[in-house]
């Protein structure tokens, strides 16, 4: 049976997009994957893969029409397939309005609202959605519905401004290990927490500390909408201030490795050395779409198939970290608050963020730590630092050196707290 | 009074239950079909013929009607009756005696008379039965007012109820699921009574309310397991009691949840989940629904004789795990 092209939603926000161009000719042969034609969003141009093999068939889509998510573009039919294009979509425009009246209803289906190929009309939004949006004072018609068909669910309406502004505060931090002297102090990276620090920090002598650090918005923190490197750094800082420290061994991972960039050149805290584990900030390129799957992702599957890009080792991660974030995710309304710094940092697929400055002016011992194989910061990026930072690249590593090479890892850390001391 | 606790099955629970109550009552007497020195088509009167007797324990003709007939009649003359249909099926024939008769004739009489009978019904699908031999026709006795509906879905339960039935002043029905009664559980010795009206919160969840009773309820619970590992944390409430429906305890769990979805082998259309899902619709809960309610129910369809297709007639345990994970993940 033919199966339907359709403009994908791409992106949480989005509602329509502007057809750009087929890639593939009409009849001509696609294999699932391929990149089959080309959309342009508020915020980015993207190549969409084909959902099916077969031949293309029918094109409806014109280059520069702007369309809704759902709209059919084409099919995509079997070698010998007979295919008209009028009856195909006169088939689907009669299958979306039978659908719904469809009786007698097939055993077990909950399938309850059959899709429908527009998005116009009254806005499509949850009693709880609505009531939530009535008691905030939100305008439903502005929001955009991360349900089916963009129908607006509890968790697309944003929270009351006093519940953001009371969350402010200062960071939720542990200490992994206690010792006299300046500590090391840990900073992960987007979506992490301080708890992936563990087995890095079990492998440094007990001669040194190592206070670990949820960044705003992560873990057990609170977020108050720190939304620049500067406003993160200085929320770490007036952390570590509280925590009464005056002098620190930085290390950060990816996003932490910019924030500790960062905080390396703030006034009131004296750093004595700095490792960045391959850091953000040093290059335009990140992968866009591990950033937004792992946004979307909602199930055991769908996030463990993106979390498994982390490492070079797909396994390495496990299960139950992957359960974990799940679980997090459920409880707090951290995905929110990931959603909005992942927009600032890292908008339209690439890094806003750029740290080569803060590093050109350092004094201090600083180390960079990248994987050769990391497929979600090019390792290359790491190139081209002063001189007198030490480039680390490990092979068979990905984007998590701390725990895929921790013992090495390990041991430069430690080189660095007695270069710094 | 409730002692010592020890395993039961389902089946058996019904038969302390029931030698429980013609050891205390009297008036308490046993009818149905086989009932005696066959032990019942299930097993589940067993012995009670021989510790009780003939006039106690006592075989019926095939004829459902004139036996339930004889049934109400005595419980107008003030005995009790503990009536075993064969199957649930074949209460139909005894319409008749159960809807207009038993239902209706204390509110006829202006309550000079009690019908104090209960009508015990083993159903549904899954030991191949087939079409007249499987249904799950608790909706039908649901809608008449002046029964009281129940299905208890624990060994604990299907006890405690079955002696809170013999003890009513009205008629209520018991279903009881033939997949059950080789289920175990533990069991406290001795008289207990659980209420005819009120649900039981079987797990405690987050992110879904599942309602679902007898068989379906089990079914649910390990669902819940399966979704657990998922990050989905699933409420499951066991319904017990179909007529009056635990209302309090269904829209609570929905406000706190925000999403429902009811799980029933009755046929789906005009079944107890059609009903439970418009009394959530009506009720406070609606303005925190955060999707749509979903309803999980037998097909449309008479019960398959072939195995394949009876489990693919009715929900199973997989079929909740993906209707309750597309719910809890904003995708129904």
């Amino acid at each position: 049976m033919a199966s339907e092209v359709i403009l994908p939603r791409v992106d949480m926000d989005m509602a329509s997009a502007k057809f750009a161009r087929w890639l593939v000719g009409e009849g001509e042969r696609v294999r699932e994957g391929q990149p089959l034609f080309e959309i342009e969003t508020d915020k980015a141009a993207m190549e969409v893969e084909a959902t099916a093999s077969g031949l293309l068939r029918g094109q409806r889509a014109q280059p520069g029409e702007v369309l809704p998510v759902g709209a059919v573009l084409a099919w995509i039919v079997g070698e010998n397939e007979a295919f008209d294009p009028d009856l195909q979509a006169l088939a689907g425009e009669l299958r979306a309005l039978l659908a719904p009246a469809a009786t007698p209803t097939p055993a077990n289906d909950a399938e309850t609202f059959a899709p429908s190929s527009s998005v116009d009309g009254p806005t499509r939004a949850t009693p709880l959605a609505r009531r939530l949006a009535r008691e905030r004072g939100v305008e439903l018609a502005a929001l955009a519905g991360s349900g089916p068909q963009g129908r607006i669910q509890a968790n697309d309406v944003p929270p009351p401004r006093s519940e953001v502004q009371s969350r402010s505060g200062r960071l939720n931090r542990e200490w992994l290990r206690r010792s006299e002297g300046a500590p090391v102090v840990m900073v992960h990276g987007f979506g992490a927490d301080l708890n992936g620090w563990r087995p890095l920090a079990g492998r440094l002598p007990a001669s040194i500390g190592a206070l670990a650090i949820d960044l705003p918005g992560h873990g057990a923190s609170p977020f108050a909408a720190e939304t620049t490197l500067s406003a993160m750094a200085a929320t770490v800082a007036a952390t570590l201030a509280e925590e009464g420290i005056s002098a620190a061994h930085l290390v950060g991972h990816s996003l932490g490795g910019a924030v500790v960039a960062a905080l390396a050149n703030a006034a009131n805290l004296r750093t004595l050395s700095l490792a960045l584990i391959a850091p953000a900030g040093l290059g335009p390129e990140i992968n866009a779409a591990f950033l937004d799957g792992f946004l979307r992702a909602r199930s055991v599957e769908s996030l463990g198939a993106w979390m498994r890009l982390l490492t070079v080792d797909p396994d390495a991660l496990g299960a139950a970290m992957v359960k974990t974030t799940l679980r997090r995710r459920a409880e707090t309304g951290e995905l929110e608050a990931h959603s909005r710094i992942a927009r600032a940092f890292f908008p339209d697929g690439a890094q806003a963020i750029d740290i080569r400055p803060w590093l050109a002016a350092l004094t201090i011992p600083a180390k960079v730590i990248v994987g050769v194989e990391d497929r979600i910061i090019p390792s290359r990026q790491a190139e081209g630092l002063a001189g007198t930072i030490a480039l680390h690249r490990f092979a068979g590593v990905g984007h998590m050196p701390h725990l895929e090479a921790r013992g090495p890892v390990g041991r430069l850390i430690e080189e660095l707290v007695r270069a710094g001391e | 009074m409730a002692n010592d606790t020890r395993e039961l099955t389902y089946a058996e629970a019904i038969r302390e239950a029931l030698a429980i109550a013609l050891a205390a009552d009297e008036r308490v007497f046993l009818m149905g079909e086989d009932i005696g020195v066959y032990g019942g088509a299930f097993q589940v009167t067993g012995d009670l013929v021989d510790r009780f007797g003939e006039e106690r324990v006592m075989d019926t003709p095939i004829s459902e009607l004139g036996a339930a007939g004889v049934a109400v009649g005595a419980a107008l003359t003030g005995l009790r009756p503990v009536f075993e249909f064969q199957f649930s099926d074949f209460s139909l024939l005894a319409m008749e005696q159960i809807v207009n008769q038993a239902a209706k004739l204390r509110y006829m009489l202006g309550g000079a008379v009690n019908v104090p009978v209960v009508f015990r019904m083993p159903t549904g699908s899954g030991l191949g039965g087939a079409a007249q031999h499987s249904q799950s026709i608790e909706a039908w006795f649901a809608h008449v007012p002046g029964l009281k509906v129940v299905e208890p879905s624990t060994p604990y339960d299907v006890k405690g109820m079955l002696l809170s039935a013999i003890a009513d002043p009205d008629p209520v029905i018991v279903f009881e699921h033939k997949l059950l009664y080789k289920t175990k559980g533990p069991v406290p010795e001795g008289d207990y009574r659980v209420a005819l009206d009120r649900a039981a919160l079987r797990r405690e969840g987050r992110d879904l309310t599942i309602v679902a009773f007898g068989i379906m309820a089990l079914r649910a619970l390990e669902a819940a397991e399966t979704l657990a590992q998922e990050g989905v944390d699933a409420e499951v409430i066991d319904l017990r009691c179909l007529r009056p429906l635990d209302r309090e305890a269904i829209v609570a769990s929905v406000k706190k949840t925000t999403r429902l979805l009811t799980v029933y082998e009755g046929v789906k259309t005009l079944g107890l989940g059609a009903e439970i899902s418009a009394l959530v619709a009506e009720s406070e809960a609606f303005d925190y629904l955060d999707a749509p309610i979903l309803r999980l129910g037998g097909a449309e369809a008479p019960i398959p004789y072939s195995p394949a297709l009876e489990k693919a007639a009715t929900p199973q345990v997989e079929d909740i795990v993906a209707a309750a994970r597309r719910l809890a993940h904003g995708r129904a």
